[in-house]
């Protein structure tokens, strides 16, 4: 679980606040997607909740992030790591081995898992994303979508608690993306793990998240379930967030007919209502 | 304006990237190169730009053969956009940074039109052309980047998923200065992009690749509406193209929310009415 | 370009011999090279160098390394060869001794080149991070930023030649066939590479630093560096190397 509990933080070089009094709770087991125009504060959000802010970033932080009961500013990097997995925007810069297996292998020797365990133990994280036939392949070799799965699993390597992953599909195409999300899913649903994502691609993220939380300007103005969220348009419309097609499709149904239409999210609801409407 | 004849090309000591490609692009119009990572799209552009030079086969652009003529060369006719703005970004203001671009096509000694034509630039994007560019966020880059591109007026513009790493709203500010510039200024657009509902709401006609060839070219509904093509290039097509498409007849030609909701609930209320 | 200075998987006796061992029968073919003042030795560590290349199943991409050093050493040659006036007068400014003064630079520099370059081809990078700790004691933050260094070699290729395609398509004239021209257009762009190039070593700093660089200690890595019949092998060669250079007059 993470709890954030008025968290307000300045970056050291910056005059304005890049968060502003934050209250936000993710469950064991959430699915949750971060979404806001560029600049409202997704990553910094991301970077508190594992740690990395305020260790790595200097600048004020007020407030209390707890991640599974741990303090993130009373804790090291290192344990709160143990915890959270964290996959950055810029995967090239996250990889430091030039072969699939020694990039598992790192965070797993460095946390000092015993080495009779460590073969098992990059087998299963190689099997849980998918990537058994890239073990022995060089980095360099890879496309963006493997290499982003090769990154995911060297955290689940490392068997975290909670993933949270900044725009993960930002270079991919429609169909790798759609991969990277479907995994998402499995670590969450079969492995447990908690996820949460940063992500413009808003339709994607509706698909596959359970709760979303909109950002603006530092705060958050919007959690909760996906559907809940989507169904306040003129306010995603206001701060500059697109909505999937099918949710404006839903709200629109709904207001022509003044008829009850649940907010849709992929195609295939939206077919269902649409039919269920025309009788 | 850009005629590419059986045109394959292939990085050297690597299998052939592109095949055997055909097509002719008119002035004035809008195309989106559609298809999955790999399939080719980046190496076409490049191909149109001249950046890479055709193995086989033959490229012109506005009647130049780009085997015959330099880059650098053709640069005021054809502009452009990379997905990252930062390889093209160089300079300490905006100002300079468009200016920079116009020097190299216009030369030197044209100081006097290259300030008039930036001025112009800087006022249309509403930049004041003192900002630094590196402390400007991703999309105002962006945006940098493509007033620079578009200061020598080039009468075809090449967009490398100009969207990538953009929000909505700095997505749709800048689809909206090109669409402008295609309608206004008959600016000959080819554009590669992921987001199927940016190709939707912008482009006119779609050329679909896979696997290093050409599959499809049509119009953009057209080719959105082709199920079986759509599957075989790893595309998904819009949704509200998909919702319509399933709803089937009489909604198939809708292609937008408010449209498709009217048709929808105009039979609803007549089968109430019934 | 780009892939000059990439690991290529193998199982060649290179592939399998210890890193330390790679390491130091490379440095040995420098020694030797800066020993001699024999240009035959020279051409012969060339040879031995190539015949390298031939074992580690590499050998086109030897070549391939020679071609991309082709145009500086033709540059180091010319200036070498105007600028040395010792000797005797052959042509114009151009004299005997600095003909071979001249060659004894270039073959010099590919005698060094290549062998530097195929460690990097022959050898995954955290072998040899993993190996410089375990073998040589050598602290693992010194191993960490001389891997992260290799690893930051082809994509800071692949930046500038994407920066120098995105400056052509505007107008620049990187696609000039003048070589000093080209270098004047070179040298501004080096602000955005370096801004991008240190964006980036912060983030693989916190990168490494939440994978728990911090806990790394000599026991850490898995694999487990030994010695061989290989290494015995290239330990009598790197010997042999030095001496014969130091011996051959």
């Amino acid at each position: 679980m993470i709890e954030v509990q008025s968290l307000t933080f300045r970056y050291e070089v910056s005059e304005r606040d890049a968060l502003r009094d934050v209250n936000l709770t993710v469950p064991d087991g959430a699915f949750l997607g971060i979404i806001g125009p560029a600049g409202a504060g997704k990553t910094t959000l991301l970077h508190c909740m594992s740690g990395i802010i305020p260790h790595a970033f200097p600048g004020d932080f007020y407030g209390a992030v707890r991640v599974g009961g741990l303090d993130t500013a009373d804790n090291r990097l290192t344990d709160l790591s143990r915890l959270v997995g964290t996959v950055f925007q810029d995967v090239d810069s996250q990889i430091i081995s030039s072969v699939v297996e020694d990039e598992i292998l790192y965070g797993l020797e460095n946390f000092g898992v015993p080495h009779e365990e460590i073969g098992d133990r990059l087998t299963a994280a190689l099997e849980q994303v998918g990537i058994s036939s890239l073990r022995e392949r060089t980095i360099a070799s890879l496309s963006g979508g493997q290499r982003q799965k090769v990154a995911i699993a060297s955290l689940v390597a490392l068997r975290p608690q909670i993933l949270v992953l900044d725009e993960p599909t930002g270079e991919l195409d429609p169909f790798s993306s759609r991969q990277i999300f479907t995994l998402l899913r499995t670590l969450n649903r079969e492995h447990g793990m908690t996820v949460v994502v940063v992500e413009q691609k808003i339709m994607l993220l509706s698909e596959f998240a359970d709760r979303l939380a909109v950002l603006n300007d530092g705060e958050i103005v919007k959690e909760g379930p996906v559907r809940g969220v989507l169904s306040d348009i003129p306010l995603l419309e206001r701060i500059g967030v697109n909505c999937p097609r099918a949710a404006l499709f839903s709200s629109l149904l709904a207001e022509k007919t003044g008829t009850e239409v649940p907010v849709c999210v992929s195609a295939e609801e939206a077919v269902e209502a649409a039919r269920r409407v025309m009788g | 304006m850009i005629r590419a004849e059986n045109v394959s090309y292939s990085y050297p000591g690597n299998a052939q990237t592109v095949a055997g490609l055909s097509f002719h692009i008119e002035k004035g119009e809008f195309a989106a190169i559609l298809g999955e990572n790999g399939a080719g799209k980046t190496t076409t552009v490049k191909l149109i730009d001249g950046l890479l030079k055709p193995t086989e086969g033959k490229m012109t652009v506005n009647g130049l053969d780009t085997a015959k003529s330099r880059v650098s060369e053709r640069a005021a006719q054809v502009g452009f956009l990379f997905q990252n703005p930062d390889r093209q970004i160089c300079r300490n203001t905006v100002r300079e940074e468009i200016a920079f671009g116009l020097r190299a096509v216009w030369g030197r000694r044209e100081e006097d039109k290259i300030r008039t034509r930036t001025d112009e630039l800087l006022e249309r994007f509403g930049f004041t052309g003192d900002e630094d560019p590196f402390a400007l966020s991703r999309g105002q880059r962006q945006q940098v980047a493509l007033a620079s591109t578009l200061a020598p007026s080039p009468a075809v513009l090449i967009l490398d998923e100009p969207t990538t790493g953009l929000d909505y709203r700095e997505c749709t500010r800048i689809m909206d200065f090109i669409r402008q510039l295609n309608e206004e200024e008959g600016t000959t657009v080819v554009m590669v992009c992921h987001d199927m509902e940016v190709v939707l709401d912008y482009a006119r006609r779609a050329l679909v690749m896979a696997g290093g060839r050409l599959l499809a070219d049509g119009p953009v509904r057209e080719i959105f509406r082709d199920e079986a093509l759509m599957k075989k290039a790893s595309l998904l097509p819009p949704q509200i193209i998909r919702i319509a498409g399933e709803l089937g007849e009489g909604f198939r030609e809708a292609d937008d929310a408010e449209t498709l909701s009217s048709l929808v609930a105009a039979k609803a209320e007549r089968r109430r009415g019934a | 370009m780009t892939d000059l200075f990439q690991y290529v998987p193998g199982n060649s006796p290179l592939h399998r011999m210890n890193p330390v061992t790679k390491i130091a029968l490379t440095l040995s073919v420098c020694v030797a090279a800066f020993l001699t003042d024999n240009l035959f030795v020279l051409l012969a560590l060339i040879l031995f160098d190539l015949m390298i290349g031939v074992a580690a199943g590499a050998f086109r991409k030897a070549l391939a390394i020679f071609r991309g050093l082709f145009k500086v050493s033709l540059f180091l040659f010319v200036l070498q060869a105007l600028f040395v006036r010792r000797g005797n007068r052959l042509l114009w400014i151009v004299t005997d001794e600095g003909l071979s003064t001249a060659a004894g630079v270039v073959l010099r520099l590919l005698a060094v080149c290549l062998p530097l370059a195929l460690v990097l081809t022959v050898t995954r990078v955290s072998d040899i991070a993993g190996a410089l700790v375990q073998v040589l004691h050598v602290p693992y933050a010194y191993a960490f930023t001389l891997t992260t260094a290799i690893r930051f070699i082809p994509q800071f290729m692949e930046e500038m030649s994407g920066i120098m395609e995105a400056q052509t398509a505007r107008g620049v004239e990187f696609d000039t066939k003048n070589i000093f021209k080209k270098l004047g257009l070179i040298l501004p762009l080096c602000v955005p590479l370096l801004i991008s190039s240190i964006r980036r070593t912060g983030a693989t700093a916190t990168a490494a630093e939440v994978r728990g660089f911090n806990l790394r200690t000599r026991a850490s890595g898995y694999k487990k560096y030994g010695f061989g019949l290989v290494d015995l092998a290239a330990v009598l060669i790197s010997a042999a190397l030095i001496t014969g250079a130091a011996l051959i007059p």
